[in-house]
């Protein structure tokens, strides 16, 4: 196979955004390729909401589904206590003559069981269809009940992927009040961290927002609330009186941020996700530029580097000149770890196979990222494209082989899942022990894990995980096929092809 | 009998712990081999589709799914052409016999005729076209399931003739033990060694010539007592098949296996052969909790349980419970509400002389609620009643089914002797955990 007759797309970040803005490349996603729909990532936000109750309006499935994907983690990874998310389980009879009775008995139940401090009736597609006015249904029992309440109208139809968090974020702030000076004054050295999502943090886990809050924290400033990632009603209300609003995800982050911006004249601190010491400098400044705090923000990044020179400037050594292969089936992180290496670490960073849908569903990245100068190389195969999750990943793979097969491992190192069994040396940096992955603590898990990696690039990996990944006799095979359950976090790379020249393991 | 609980405030707000009638659908046809399933949907859906693929562990090499991704023009303008699309691409791709086409809520409503749409397409499709409409409203995913089982039906072909000696065994992954294909496994083994021949499992790993042939059984075992009963009463009015063993629990701890193999070796005559296998088991058993857990005896004897089940599994954890164990289930909380399987628990608190309190179609906040109101020890349940335990002050939660929050590496069945082992191996280890300590008070130690 030769690699140019399978390419999609190859040139910069810039190029492709052009072409996909302009319509020129497909952006579509394959009818094999789903993503979670508008309702499910609307709820993940609410899910970060505290004493919050959600009525899903609709069938009981779609209520169920975020339950047990999102609630049932927070109690087991997060120490939450165990969370109902309430649906008013219409049925055929409801579909038909509506459903609006079901959702006022439902509401008018939940606020007397739960006592929650918030009811936010979310819609499904179902009662979208046949038009229950939830709206009027709430601003009529209002009066009825003590918790306050909020609608959002999220059929999974009515939107792409990320459009769930845009509505959510956008809702929230309607339940902020507006900054008072005395408020103003007391918050003056408060932040919110804005554009989290689903609840608490893991409690065993030194999470990229636990290290966000240690950050805020060692300047001498404190934080206000993490939204939406375990806040309360109370701390919403008195979000926009804080000094700035530093966002966790450029991408999310920022719609609440800029909405604050605008309704209350919140600052805004709006940075790609803060992998490596460039970005996590450049997320620290912004924060301490409307805390006043510039001084303590210098004193705290030279503190916090001098901690971490010795093996961090190791790991440059090790990287730099070198070209990096970033997983790009993770749109955000790819280009985060892109700005990291080529700005912290001075590599070539060629992002392979982004989804030209995550053009779109990633903008605001990808603007960032532009507008600070970094034009990473995209490589797009056809495989990326192909319909059926396994026949993509087959030709996806295959591709990857072939552009591999010409380069030297001593001169390449790929970024990306150790599920994949690339030629060269391979960096994990999701791996759970490399936690944080942000700011200087996480710029030295990923130092450390960088050259971890480097120096046992000498091992041939294990046989046992590569034949739990591509069993025996399967020829082109891919993680994929033992791991169901895991599906929706694997790499683009997980080939391993016996036999098959480029295919081999490095150094075996 | 049973005092059945009342629950205030539950009428019109569920927090559900069942998925929707579209996961129910494809957990069926996920246990059929070479189809291909295109779900009419917004693309959230496929994440209900993905989650009973899940159910079977199917690999992915295997999951051909393609989804229309309905957004809203589509719901406004209809979606026909898109589907059409979408149906031609999955047939050119995934070159299956057999394509499922699923229309969820959305289609569902908006009315797109997938009756139509596949028969006017059949032609020039090489896979045979099988249309299901499946809107999430329909049902919880029992009721799916009985949807799925349905459109399987006409695949059955029609037998005059029935072998002697084989059974179709019917919704084996209604089963909420967290490796159910291994209660598949065990049923199967087991009538394998009795000389009884497995005709087709409806459906887990399922060939259509296997489906196809169902007809050719002698009998039909159904092992849920969850779902199932409308298709057998179905094949025993079209294709003349008697159900079997309906009427009394599933094979969980040791009476239950002996009394349900017993009724399985009267109705083959294989009476002799099912002494010595009863014989056996139960030997096995005693001897296994003689040497490994003598003190199971005064650890359980008259701890108060809930337990928190399927009607599969907790209909014969009640005996198991109550006699084998000598504790006391005292709150019974059921996932499904069958008829059916309501008399069969009925019969067997009658027999047994307890008067536990029940409720049946319970959601998360009823769980909550009646561990909270009913005072008990132990409950027996998934990670889901493990932490509502954890939060009412019960100390001790068997995690034993689905959702669970063990790894299970081996398959382990829950059904048989060992199946009973199985169970109690995790009562073990639960039991121990909930009373040792959690930390090392290293103040307290500390010679300084």
């Amino acid at each position: 196979m030769n690699i140019s007759d399978s390419v999609v797309f190859s040139g910069h970040l810039g190029e492709l955004y052009k072409l996909a803005k302009e319509g020129k490349i497909k952006t579509n996603l394959q009818g094999s390729h789903t993503r979670a729909c508008k309702f499910w990532t609307a709820m993940k936000i609410l899910s970060g909401i505290k004493n919050a109750i959600v009525i899903a309006h609709g069938p009981s499935g779609c209520a169920y589904g975020v339950k047990q994907a999102y609630k049932l983690t927070n109690c087991r990874n997060s120490g939450s206590p165990y969370e109902s998310v309430l649906s008013t389980n219409i049925g055929e009879k409801n579909i038909v003559y509506g459903g609006e009775k079901e959702l006022k008995g439902a509401i008018l139940e939940v606020d007397k069981k739960y006592q929650p401090d918030i009811i936010i009736v979310a819609t499904s597609c179902a009662t979208g269809i046949i038009g229950d006015n939830i709206d009027s249904v709430v601003d009529e029992l209002k009066s009825q009940i003590n918790a306050e309440t909020m609608t959002i109208h999220c059929e999974g139809f009515s939107g792409e992927y990320r459009s769930g968090f845009d509505l959510v974020f956008k809702e929230l702030v309607k339940l902020m009040e507006p900054p008072t000076p005395e408020l103003k004054a007391k918050l003056s050295k408060s932040v919110n961290i804005v554009g989290g999502k689903m609840g608490p943090e893991r409690t065993e886990v030194d999470t990229d927002v636990k290290e966000l809050i240690r950050l805020i924290e060692g300047m001498g400033a404190s934080v206000n609330s993490v939204i939406a990632g375990n806040c309360t009603l109370e701390e919403l209300k008195k979000a926009p009186s804080v000094a700035v609003n530093c966002s966790l995800c450029v991408d999310i982050g920022y719609v609440i941020g800029k909405e604050m911006l605008s309704q209350f004249g919140t600052p805004l601190n709006s940075t790609i996700l803060p992998y490596g010491i460039s970005a996590t400098k450049k997320w620290i400044g912004g924060a301490a530029k409307y805390l006043g705090m510039e001084e303590e923000a210098k004193a705290l990044m030279e503190r916090e580097y001098n901690d971490i020179k010795v093996e961090f400037e190791e790991s440059k050594k090790n990287l730099v000149g070198k070209t990096a292969i970033v997983e790009g089936h993770d749109a955000v992180k790819s280009l985060s770890i892109a700005h990291m290496l080529e700005r912290d670490f001075g590599m070539r960073v060629v992002i392979f196979n982004f989804h030209p849908w995550s053009t779109g569903a990633r903008e605001t990245s990808i603007d960032y990222l532009l507008e600070t100068g970094i034009d990473p190389e995209i490589l797009i195969t056809k495989g990326t494209l192909a319909f059926g999750r396994y026949e993509s990943m087959k030709q996806t793979e295959d591709e990857l082989l072939t552009f591999l097969g010409d380069i030297s491992s001593e001169s390449v190192v790929y970024f990306g899942s150790s599920l994949a069994f690339p030629n060269i040396p391979l960096v994990d940096l999701n791996a759970i022990l490399n936690r944080p992955r942000f700011g200087f603590a996480g710029a030295l898990k990923v130092a450390k894990c960088i050259n971890t990696a480097l120096k046992y690039s000498f091992r041939p990996r294990s046989y046992l995980t590569k034949r739990i990944v591509f069993p025996k006799n399967a020829g082109m095979a891919s993680a994929l096929s033992l791991t169901p359950k895991l599906s929706g976090d694997l790499p683009d790379c997980t080939v391993y092809s016996a036999g098959r020249r480029r295919g081999k393991c490095m150094n075996e | 009998m049973y005092e059945r609980i009342k629950f205030e405030d539950s009428k019109y707000s569920k927090d559900p712990i069942l998925g929707c009638a579209l996961e129910g659908v494809a957990s069926v046809i996920a246990g059929i081999e070479d189809v291909s399933i295109v779900i009419h949907s917004p693309q959230g859906c496929a994440a209900t589709v993905a989650s009973a693929y899940d159910t079977h562990e199917i690999d992915f090499t295997k999951r051909k799914i393609g989804c229309t991704r309905l957004f809203e023009s589509d719901i406004i303008m209809g979606a026909t052409q898109k589907l059409q699309d979408m149906i031609r691409e999955a047939d050119t791709a995934f070159k299956t016999k057999v394509m499922f086409v699923v229309g969820t809520c959305s289609a569902d409503i908006i009315g797109e005729d997938i009756d139509a749409i596949c028969k006017n397409m059949q032609a020039e499709i090489t896979a045979k076209l099988i249309p299901i409409i499946a809107g999430g409203f329909r049902g919880n995913s029992y009721e799916g399931i009985d949807i799925g089982l349905e459109a399987l039906f006409p695949f059955i072909k029609k037998e005059d003739t029935k072998i002697n000696n084989t059974v179709n065994i019917i919704a084996p992954q209604a089963n909420l033990n967290p490796t159910w294909w291994a209660d598949l496994k065990w049923v199967s083994k087991t009538l394998e060694l009795l000389g009884i021949n497995v005709q087709c499992v409806i459906a887990h790993n399922t060939s259509l010539n296997e489906l196809e042939s169902a007809g050719k059984a002698s009998a039909n075992i159904i092992l849920s007592h969850d779902v199932g009963y409308k298709f057998a009463q179905k094949m025993r009015d079209v294709h003349g098949i008697p159900l079997i063993l309906e009427d009394i629990p599933l094979p969980i701890g040791m009476k239950n296996t002996t009394g349900w193999l017993t009724t399985l070796g009267k109705h083959f005559n294989v009476e002799e052969k099912v002494e010595q296998l009863i014989e056996e088991g139960e030997e096995f058993v005693v001897e296994i909790l003689r040497k490994r857990a003598l003190m199971i005896i005064p650890r359980y004897r008259n701890c108060r349980v809930a337990i928190s089940a399927d009607a599969t599994i907790g209909i014969g954890l009640v005996r198991m419970i109550f006699e084998e164990l000598e504790m006391i289930p005292e709150l019974l909380l059921f996932k499904s509400d069958m008829p059916e399987s309501k008399r069969i628990l009925e019969r067997e608190l009658d027999d047994l002389g307890i008067s536990p309190k029940v409720a049946f179609s319970i959601d998360g906040y009823q769980i909550k609620k009646a561990l909270t109101d009913i005072k008990v020890d132990a409950v027996v349940g998934s990670a889901w009643e493990k932490y509502i335990a954890e939060e009412v002050g019960i100390k001790i939660a068997f995690d034993v089914l689905n959702p669970t929050n063990r790894d299970v590496y081996v398959d382990k069945e829950y059904f048989g002797y060992v199946g009973m082992l199985n169970i109690l191996e995790v009562f073990a280890n639960d039991w121990e955990r909930a009373f040792r300590s959690k930390e090392i008070n290293w103040k307290e130690c500390s010679k300084e």
